[in-house]
């Protein structure tokens, strides 16, 4: 597959793809790509034109500070070992998706607006992020209630022909994915790492080849795992699906309390919280703070729990035209 | 702009030119020039930064081209040049004559991982100008972690050697090759990519031109060797064939390379001329012959050997300016492979001599070549089921499950990489995973290739009977745009060296064949995931002594008999008995000498070797106890392809049911292979109580590889 110039410089700019461990310049953060993207729209102007610019053209053309020229050409220059890098991702079966594609998901631009990340890494079949689905939150440790809903939206996602996303870890993600996959469903998990190695579980590697999974990353494909990037995944999760399951959460602490707190104040779907009597405080809390109750036993069977999660959702203001922007 | 712009524009172009001619005098003396087409060729990259495919003969300069092209980039401020090349290294003269410009040359390759360290701090010093690579490499882990992020990933320029390869209608398509190909497509258009290649006709240039893109830039220039004197000798048999070189060889000034097709073919026709006091020295990549390949090489530059007798191995980029002779002892599989082996005779010598010698076993090596170039189907598919049931294998584990051999599971393995259906990490050894990357097999492909493969025997098996001129024949094969009779060759000039060698010294040379000793050798290692749990080496006091085999089956010699006795006669004759004993009391006489006699056991042929072992222990003079037993009708030793089933299977099947003596014993068998058999009965032997275990065959099977 070849990759655009625009989606050239952008990786070269804001992913770690080729860069030394200690680079003399870091790759861009999205606080440092919004203000470069907006010089170059300002400037009638793409990412590709960055690439074979003197760092002249670039304080004279764009507009940037010769500071930031600088930066940008020095983490500009490695298209070679980009060249080498992706080839060898690509024939591992991963990918690359920026903001300058037309295939990046729309529901992201939507509803992330700046905040979408700029690259994105996926293997599998990229046209299932933000499909009609569902997303399902939670902890890693699980009681037999949290277990079994997991398992049921999974099942549900699977014969309603909804997509499951979720956030690929152990627990929560890994029982609801499996179950929407064993249903012959579709999923998605947003990893907060190592897509390199996810991607070679015997049973995922077989549904990423059948097109009915696909693993999508905002980090490097060889990132290890950290608390910073778990959390930071968890809105990338909840902005690609209609209406978000949390199973269980903590109270005023963790990821899964963190992420739901999130996403209920930027209402960009409607937010389910798990319902049961010995249910965690941190269900309680997100209830409190505007989660719709889904009691369990839960009220409806496999193939209904879409139609059902549809009535019972709180109307949310529509998902605003799509923005153009890279 | 208009006319000033242009003006200044061909000034731009004279100085570039000056200046990269002044250059070059630096590297090559005052009274030197660009020869044909290098200063285009330099232009195109190092100025214009297109994309280049540059065709010329061997020994025309294409490393001064990169060489130039690499200083005029760093000159403005190009990161170094990365060149991928199935070389080694670089000649030695070539790095000393760029060093003259400033231009500093390193290798980083499997062999000298000593020198990594240095080359990565130069590289991270930018004072690393060019780096040779081969093209594993590129998908090497240490190379892309730790190497390319030194220089920040600025290539400055990309250099394809032996771009002929990326084409799989070269004669010798080389799958890396095709990550090459993908790397140069995604590389951006800024980036200056430079392809070499002294062999290619016209359709490997356009399947090259198609995969690197349009806008490449094509420099072709003319084939022909002035110096070189070709001609065509037929002789069916080896040993008048090594009689032909004894006889001959006195008679060329100079050095000179004599090719074969296989190892064992080099082994035997260098012994041969040793014994009759040539210097000669055999030549090949086999990794278990001791062969110093870089050593023997440089012993040779130096004329310190004057002959190499050699596989294909001695090949691209081996630049010796004075060979005065390359003769083939077989004949190739290809015009191509053949135009580029006799190419190297005479490059700065007026005259020079090009013989091809061809025989009755020919077409038998080329087609097993051939025949074994893919692995079957039935490999690929099994090895990617035990794949996807895992998340990691490595090599061992698969060839535990997969009934196939060492050489096909390796060839299949990076078959399935580069059509990214596997992939490879390395956790303390090389793992394979499967990729999620859907996988069919590419029949169409294959049976290209290998109709390709049999055409070119054909066009080469023209050759020997062409009667015109026979550089105007390769030249024509080769799309040469001019090939006009070369009026040097034997059939322009109606005369040659003779065919006819003198009886005398044929016989000898079939005695030296009949006499050569093979050795069998001793198995250290349990084959790998066939004790998992166990140490991979076998308990010292458990392995066999080294051993021997009368013969190499099936060639020439003692091979014949053997082929004869085990497959048309189902007796083993008088005459191979006699030579058994004499090469084990004469050449090999072992010590201690075995007192008794046993032989490997077959319910198939249940007389055939037992009394073969009877008769032979009869002439030594010591008893024969047939002490091990077959225990059920196993599946034929050579039908378990690989060492791990081999070894289960005759563990599976022998075992010994009396007392055994205590002392020495020669271990009889008719034919050898991989030796797991031999290894495997020696142990039972030993643990059962005997004394040293000698093994002795009457055949040595020749696995033959295409890579020599």
């Amino acid at each position: 597959m070849s990759i655009s110039l625009d989606s050239q410089a952008i990786l070269l700019l804001c992913s770690q793809i080729g860069l030394i461990l200690n680079p003399e310049y870091k790759a861009l953060t999205l606080r440092d790509w919004n203000p470069l993207a907006k010089s170059l729209q300002v400037a009638g102007m793409r990412p590709g034109n960055l690439l074979g610019m003197s760092t002249g053209d670039m304080v004279e053309g764009v507009g940037v500070s010769s500071e930031e020229a600088l930066r940008y050409a020095y983490l500009l220059q490695r298209s070679g070992a980009l060249a080498i890098e992706l080839e060898r991702l690509e024939s591992l079966g991963i990918f690359a998706l920026t903001r300058a594609d037309k295939d990046y998901p729309k529901r992201y631009r939507q509803r992330l607006k700046e905040a979408a990340p700029a690259v994105l890494f996926y293997a599998g079949d990229y046209a299932l992020l933000g499909q009609p689905g569902i997303a399902v939150v939670g902890s890693r440790h699980l009681d037999e209630v949290g277990q079994a809903c997991a398992e049921f939206v999974g099942n549900a996602c699977g014969l309603s022909g909804k997509v499951l996303y979720s956030g690929g870890a152990r627990g929560v993600d890994t029982i609801s994915m499996d179950a929407a996959l064993q249903s012959r469903g579709t999923a998605v998990g947003v990893l907060a790492n190592s897509l390199e190695t996810a991607i070679r579980h015997p049973a995922y590697r077989e549904a990423l080849g059948r097109g009915d999974l696909c693993f999508v990353t905002p980090y490097s494909p060889n990132a290890s795992f950290s608390v910073g990037t778990a959390m930071g995944r968890n809105r990338l999760i909840y902005t690609l699906a209609d209406y978000a399951v949390v199973v269980a959460s903590d109270a005023e602490k963790g990821g899964t309390w963190a992420g739901a707190t999130e996403a209920l104040k930027a209402k960009w779907l409607p937010v389910f919280v798990l319902e049961h009597p010995a249910m965690p405080e941190g269900n309680k809390a997100l209830i409190k703070k505007g989660g719709i109750p889904l009691p369990h036993p839960l009220p409806v069977g496999h193939e209904a729990l879409s139609s059902w999660l549809e009535e019972n959702a709180t109307n949310l203001d529509p998902d605003p035209e799509q923005l153009s922007f890279f | 702009m208009g006319d000033g712009w242009e003006v200044n524009f061909r000034n731009l172009e004279i100085m570039n030119k000056s200046h990269t001619l002044k250059l070059l005098k630096q590297m090559l003396g005052p009274d030197k020039d660009f020869r044909p087409g290098q200063w285009e060729a330099i232009e195109a990259v190092a100025v214009k930064k297109q994309r280049a495919l540059v065709v010329q003969r061997t020994g025309w300069g294409k490393s001064l081209v990169y060489f130039l092209a690499t200083k005029l980039l760093r000159e403005q401020g190009a990161g170094p040049t990365i060149l991928i090349s199935p070389l080694l290294s670089l000649m030695r003269n070539q790095i000393e004559a760029a060093e003259r410009i400033g231009i500093r040359a390193l290798t980083i390759n499997s062999a000298n991982r000593q020198e990594w360290a240095e080359v990565e701090a130069m590289l991270a010093n930018d004072v690393c100008d060019l780096m040779l690579i081969s093209p594993e490499r590129l998908n090497n882990e240490h190379f892309l972690k730790t190497v390319l992020p030194k220089i920040s990933g600025r290539i400055g320029l990309f250099v394809v050697d032996e771009a002929h390869c990326i084409s799989d209608w070269g004669h010798d398509f080389r799958p890396d090759y095709r990550r090459i190909v993908r790397i140069i497509q995604m590389l951006p258009k800024g980036v200056p990519v430079l392809g070499t290649t002294a062999t290619a006709n016209n359709r490997v240039v356009q399947d090259v031109q198609e995969q690197m893109g349009p806008g490449l830039t094509v420099l072709r220039g003319p084939l022909i060797r002035e110096s070189l004197r070709l001609q065509n000798i037929r002789l069916a048999t080896q040993s008048e064939r090594l009689a032909w070189l004894a006889e001959n060889l006195p008679k060329f000034n100079g050095s000179g390379i004599i090719y074969c097709l296989t190892k064992a073919d080099t082994e035997f026709v260098a012994g041969w001329l040793k014994q009759k006091g040539f210097s000669a020295e055999a030549y090949h990549a086999g990794n278990d012959s001791g062969i110093d390949r870089q050593s023997l090489e440089q012993a040779f530059l130096k004329n310190e050997i004057k002959i190499l007798v050699a596989t294909v191995a001695l090949g691209m980029g081996f630049d010796k300016p004075d060979i005065a002779f390359v003769i083939h002892f077989q004949r190739p599989g290809s015009v191509v492979a053949y135009y580029q082996q006799v190419g190297r005779a005479g490059r700065a010598l007026p005259k020079s001599y090009g013989i091809l010698m061809s025989g009755a076993e020919d077409d038998d090596i080329q087609n097993y070549f051939i025949d074994s170039a893919f692995p079957e189907e039935r490999v690929f598919t099994e090895i990617l089921r035990v794949l996807q049931e895992h998340e990691s294998l490595s090599i061992g584990d698969i060839l535990a499950k997969v009934n196939t051999t060492f050489g096909m599971a390796e060839k299949a393995l990076s078959l399935l990489e580069l059509d990214r259906a596997v992939g490879q990490t390395y956790d303390r050894k090389k793992l394979y995973f499967r990729t999620p990357h859907p996988w069919k097999p590419d029949t169409e492909r294959i049976n290209r290739v290998l109709a390709l493969r049999r055409s070119e025997l054909a066009e080469m098996q023209d050759y020997v009977d062409h009667q015109g001129c026979l550089m105007a024949y390769l030249l024509e094969v080769l799309d040469d745009p001019n090939p006009s009779p070369c009026g040097r060759c034997a059939n322009c000039q109606g005369r040659g060296f003779g065919a006819a060698v003198g009886e005398g010294l044929v016989i000898e040379a079939e005695r030296f064949l009949k006499g050569a000793e093979v050795t069998i050798k001793v198995r250290q290692l349990w084959p790998a995931g066939l004790f998992p749990d166990q140490k991979s080496k076998i308990p010292i006091e458990c392995q066999n002594e080294p051993g021997r085999s009368l013969s190499l089956y099936g060639d020439a010699g003692w091979g014949k008999h053997v082929a004869a006795g085990k497959y048309r006669d189902n007796h083993f004759s008088d005459a191979l008995v006699q030579a058994s004993a004499e090469l084990i009391r004469n050449n090999w006489n072992p010590v201690p000498f075995p007192a008794w006699v046993t032989c490997i056991p077959s319910l198939r042929h249940p007389k055939l070797v037992p009394d073969f072992a009877w008769r032979l222990a009869q002439v030594l003079g010591i008893p024969y106890y047939p002490v091990l037993l077959r225990k059920r009708n196993a599946p034929e030793q050579k039908t378990m392809q690989n060492s791990s089933m081999q070894a289960a299977n005759v563990l599976d099947t022998i075992a010994i049911e009396s007392k055994i003596p205590s002392r020495a014993v020669l271990l009889v068998d008719d034919i050898v292979d991989s030796g797991w058999t031999l290894m495997m009965a020696g142990y039972l032997l030993k643990q059962n109580g005997s004394g040293a275990v000698y093994p002795f065959t009457l055949a040595k099977a020749t696995g033959r590889t295409v890579n020599g």
